[in-house]
C-alpha cells in the first residue's frame, strides 16, 4: 500500500516535467532532430543472438528509458551504440547504428571522440585505481580539456552535481574503493559528466542508491536535458515515469514497444508490455 | 580398566589429531621460513664474529681487500689471530652488488611491463602461451650458462659495438656523465647488469603478466568509454591497478640480482679493491667475491679470510633484507592512496 501511494506522488511530479515538454519529445510525432538511431540492428556473440532488428530513434535532448525483463538486451543495446562491443569476443552485428545521421562505424568516425561525446556509466560502479579528485577529472585530464589549475575546481563541481561533495570533501585523496557502492556509482557518474558529453548512457544508474540520491541523480538528468540527451536502463518502472519522455520495452531481445512513456504505460498496445508494466512480469 | 585404557587410548589419538590439525601444520609451515632466516643469519654471525671484531667499522668504507701475507706468523689484534698486514674494505663490493642489481632492475622492468601488456593484450592466445613457455625456460636456465654466455659472446659485442654508442650519446650530466669514457673490454659493470636484467626479466615478466590478467575488464572498459586509447587505458587505469603487484615483483627480481653470484662473478671482471670509474669498467660484488675468493681464503691458517667471506654473506643478507623491508614500506604508502584493499601483492 505505502509504495503504492509513493509511486503516485512521484509519477505527478514526473507528469509535471513531461507536461511542459511533452509534445516536443514524442517520438511518434515528431523525428525531425534524432540524435541517435538504430536501424535493423541485430547482433550477438558467437553463435548467439542477443538483439533482433532494433529500430529505435531518439530525439535530441530527450530522456529515454529502456525497460525490459533480465537479459532482454538493455545492456547490450546501450553498450553497442558507443561500439564497447566491437572488442568483446565473437561479437557480430548487422544494421546500423546512426549518431547525428552518420553511422558509427562509417570509416570517417572518429572512435575516440564519439565515445567522448556519447558518456557511459556501467550497471557496476568502475572507479580507477587513482584518488576520489583524480578520478572525477581522469577524463578531463587526458583529453586536455582545461587547464591543470581548474582541475580541483572542476572536480569540485561534478561531485557537487552528483550530490557527493559532502561526503567525500575530506578524503579527495582517498582510494575511491573505500566509497559505498552507491557512492562508487556516483564518482563514475561525475567522471563522465567532467568531459561533457553530448549523450549520457546509464545502465541502471540508481540501482544502488538510496532514496534521497535516487532523487537528487534524477532531478540532476532533469536539469541536464535537454543540453544532454539521455538513455537510461532502469528496473525501476516508477523512475521511468517520472523522468523519461519516451520509453522502450525491450523482451527477448526485441524492441517490443517504443514510445511516449505515458502511452507505454497507461495504454501499451502489446500484451507483453501490458504484463511487464502492470508487474506481472518478473 | 579396560575402558580407562580405551579412553586414554581415544584421549591420546584425539592429542595426536589435535597437534596435527590442519591449523596446527599450517602454523607450523608458515613459521618455518622466518626461523630459517633467524637461523641463518645467527650461524653467519657467529661465523663471522672474529671478523667483525678485526675489520671493524672499516669493512663499510674502506676500499682496499688485502688477506696480509699467509707465509709469516700471524700476529693476534684485538684478540683476534690474523695474518701480518690483512685488511679487508666491503664498500667497493657493496657498491658493486647495490649497482649492477639496481641497473638490472633499470633495464628489466619497463621490458618485463612491456612484454607482458604484449603478452596479455595484442598476441593471440597460441603465441602468448608459447611467450609464456619461453619465459619459463629462461627462468630455469642455469645462471652460470648466463655467465659464460655474457663472458664469451655478449660483452665482446658490447665492448666494440654497443658501448661506444652509449658513450657518445649520452649527456654529459650527473648520473649519465657515469656512462661516458673508456668503454673498456666487455667485463664490468654494465655488462653484468645487462646479463643479470636478462636473468630477471622472467621473473617480473611473468609475474606482470599474471597481473595484467587479474585487472578486472570492466575497470578498463571506464578507460575506453572516456574516450582513452588503449595506451592511455593501460597508463591511467591497467598499470595503476597493477602497481602494488609491481612493486614485489620488482623486489623479487632486486632480489636475485643482489644475490646472483656465478653470473657475476664470469661478467663483471671480478677486480677486488676499487671501484669502477665508470659503467664499463670491472667491478665485483658480495655475492661474486665469496665464490672468487673461497679458494685462497681457505689457504688462510688463522681463519680471518674465511670468516671475513662470511661477514660479507652477513652484509648480503642484510641488504636483501632492508630492501624487502622498504619495498613493504613503499607497498604500504602506495596502496594506502588509491589501490583496492588487498589488491596486488
Ligand atoms: N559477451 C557476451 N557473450 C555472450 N552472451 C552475452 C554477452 N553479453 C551479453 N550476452 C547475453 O545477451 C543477453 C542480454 O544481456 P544483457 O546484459 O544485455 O541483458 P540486460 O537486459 O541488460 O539484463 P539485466 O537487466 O539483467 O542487466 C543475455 O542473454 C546475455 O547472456
Ligand atoms: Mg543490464
Amino acid at each position: 500500500m505505502m509504495e503504492w501511494k509513493e509511486d503516485t506522488d512521484m509519477q505527478s511530479f514526473g507528469d509535471l516535467h513531461q507536461n511542459a515538454r511533452f509534445s516536443e519529445f514524442n517520438v511518434e510525432k515528431d523525428s525531425s532532430d534524432l540524435i541517435i538511431a538504430t536501424r535493423g540492428l541485430t547482433l550477438g556473440f558467437g553463435q548467439k543472438t542477443v538483439l533482433s532488428d532494433i529500430n529505435l530513434s531518439v530525439i535530441r535532448g530527450s530522456i529515454t528509458a529502456l525497460i525490459g525483463p533480465s537479459g532482454s538486451g538493455k545492456t547490450t543495446f546501450l553498450r553497442s551504440l558507443n561500439r564497447m562491443n566491437d572488442n568483446v569476443k565473437g561479437y557480430w552485428r548487422k544494421g546500423d547504428v546512426l549518431f547525428n545521421s552518420s553511422s558509427i562505424w562509417s570509416p570517417d568516425t572518429d572512435l575516440l571522440a564519439l565515445r567522448r561525446r556519447m558518456g557511459m556509466l556501467f550497471q557496476r560502479a568502475n572507479p580507477f585505481p587513482m584518488s576520489i579528485e583524480h578520478n572525477v577529472v581522469a577524463g578531463v585530464k587526458a583529453h586536455n580539456i582545461a587547464k591543470k589549475s581548474q582541475l580541483k575546481q572542476i572536480a569540485r563541481l561534478r561531485l557537487e552535481e552528483v550530490g557527493l561533495w559532502g561526503a567525500v570533501e575530506n578524503r579527495l585523496h582517498d582510494s575511491p574503493f573505500r566509497l559505498s557502492g552507491g557512492q562508487q556509482q556516483l564518482l563514475c557518474l561525475a567522471r563522465a559528466l567532467a568531459i561533457g558529453p553530448d549523450v549520457l548512457l546509464l545502465d541502471e544508474p540508481t540501482s544502488a542508491l538510496d532514496p534521497i540520491s535516487i532523487e537528487a541523480v534524477e532531478n540532476l538528468i532533469l536539469d541536464l536535458s535537454p543540453a544532454i540527451s539521455f538513455i537510461v536502463v532502469t528496473h525501476n518502472l516508477a523512475q521511468a515515469r517520472r523522468i523519461s519522455h519516451n520509453t522502450a520495452f525491450f523482451y527477448e531481445g526485441q524492441l517490443k514497444e517504443y514510445g511516449p512513456t505515458k502511452r507505454i504505460f497507461n495504454d501499451p498496445s502489446h500484451p507483453e508490455t501490458q504484463r511487464y508494466v502492470s508487474g506481472r512480469m518478473g | 580398566m579396560s575402558q580407562t585404557t580405551t579412553i586414554r587410548g581415544n584421549n591420546q589419538r584425539k592429542l595426536l589429531k589435535g597437534l596435527l590439525s590442519v591449523r596446527n601444520i599450517s602454523r607450523i609451515t608458515a613459521l618455518i621460513p622466518p626461523a630459517a632466516l633467524v637461523f641463518v643469519t645467527a650461524i653467519l654471525f657467529v661465523e663471522a664474529l672474529p671478523a667483525i671484531k678485526y675489520n671493524g667499522l672499516g669493512f663499510l668504507n674502506h676500499t682496499q681487500w688485502r688477506p696480509g701475507n699467509f707465509y709469516v706468523n700471524p700476529v693476534t689484534t684485538n684478540g683476534v689471530s690474523h695474518p701480518v698486514g690483512a685488511s679487508y674494505g666491503a664498500l667497493p663490493l657493496i657498491l658493486g652488488t647495490i649497482e649492477s642489481a639496481v641497473l638490472a632492475l633499470v633495464i628489466a622492468v619497463p621490458i618485463s611491463i612491456g612484454a607482458a601488456l604484449v603478452i596479455v593484450q595484442k598476441l593471440p592466445d597460441r603465441f602468448s602461451q608459447g611467450v609464456g613457455l619461453f619465459l619459463e625456460i629462461l627462468a630455469g636456465i642455469p645462471s652460470v650458462i648466463f655467465g659464460l654466455w655474457g663472458t664469451l659472446t655478449l660483452g665482446p659485442i658490447l665492448a666494440r659495438d654497443v658501448f661506444p654508442y652509449i658513450s657518445r650519446i649520452v649527456p654529459n650530466i650527473p648520473i649519465f656523465n657515469f656512462f661516458k669514457g673508456n668503454t673498456g673490454h666487455g667485463e664490468g659493470l654494465l655488462t653484468s647488469g645487462i646479463v643479470l636484467a636478462i636473468m630477471v626479466i622472467p621473473i617480473i615478466a611473468s609475474t606482470s603478466r599474471d597481473l595484467l590478467r587479474q585487472v578486472p575488464r570492466l575497470t578498463k572498459e571506464g578507460g575506453t568509454a572516456l574516450g582513452f586509447t588503449d595506451w592511455e587505458t593501460n597508463k591511467l587505469v591497467a598499470l595503476p591497478w597493477i602497481r602494488t603487484g609491481m612493486i614485489g615483483a620488482s623486489v623479487l627480481g632486486l632480489a636475485r640480482a643482489l644475490g646472483e653470484t656465478m653470473a657475476v662473478a664470469m661478467t663483471s671482471g671480478a677486480v677486488l679493491g676499487a671501484n669502477p670509474s665508470n659503467a664499463f669498467l670491472p667491478m665485483t660484488t658480495i655475492a661474486a667475491t665469496i665464490v672468487s675468493q673461497l679458494d685462497s681464503a681457505l689457504t688462510d691458517a688463522t681463519g680471518l679470510a674465511t670468516r671475513t667471506l662470511a661477514e660479507g654473506a652477513l652484509l648480503l643478507t642484510v641488504i636483501t633484507l632492508v630492501t624487502n623491508i622498504a619495498a613493504r614500506l613503499l607497498v604500504r604508502k602506495v596502496s594506502s592512496t588509491a589501490l583496492p584493499i588487498g589488491r596486488g601483492i
